[in-house]
């Protein structure tokens, strides 16, 4: 087994994993059957945004591997430059 | 039949009765909330995916065995490619 860091990096992806499948689970699949004045609701935003907040998810995952990929091209061709 | 073909007829099949009930294109009067759960079904299964890969890398995180030597040899290895590649003029 790892140890230490490892083990607690591991366990809180997973428990974070879980979580997240939990509640966009229950909003997306469980909700639609609730009366619209179920006390659940008071939980979960507007049904829109469980397609609007994964989209800005993928737009900011893009982003970041787009500017890393800048940020290293870039370091390359400046030292290039430099030589 | 191909792997190719059985795999695109499955997913014809599959993306086809969720247009049915997604969309109503036949008018069938499919109930509202059963159009509603279906409409972000390729969005939740994405995300579903996604959930299952991070556990997965959380998973094999929390249980790999470390290994020492293995470790102090990985080490040499990137100090040796690193030398290397500085030597043929890539800046890191």
């Amino acid at each position: 087994m790892a140890t230490g860091v490892d083990q607690a990096a591991g366990m809180s992806l997973i428990v974070f994993s879980l979580m997240l499948f939990t509640y966009y689970s229950i909003w997306v699949i469980v909700l639609p059957f609730m009366d619209s004045d179920h006390v659940l609701h008071m939980y979960f935003l507007p049904r829109e945004y469980s397609v609007i907040l994964p989209g800005i998810a993928a737009v900011v995952l893009l982003l970041c591997i787009g500017a890393f990929t800048a940020i290293v091209l870039w370091k390359n061709q400046k030292t290039k430059k430099v030589n | 039949m191909t792997k190719l073909m059985e795999w695109l007829f499955g997913v014809s099949v599959v993306l086809a009765a969720w247009v049915l009930v997604a969309f109503d294109p036949l008018d069938l009067s499919v109930p509202h909330t059963y159009r509603e759960v279906a409409l972000p079904m390729p969005l939740y299964l994405l995300v579903s995916f996604g959930c299952y890969s991070l556990a997965t890398v959380g998973y094999r995180v929390a249980t790999f065995n470390d290994c020492k030597e293995a470790a102090e040899e990985l080490r040499d290895q990137i100090k040796e490619a690193k030398e290397d590649l500085r030597r043929k003029g890539l800046k890191i």
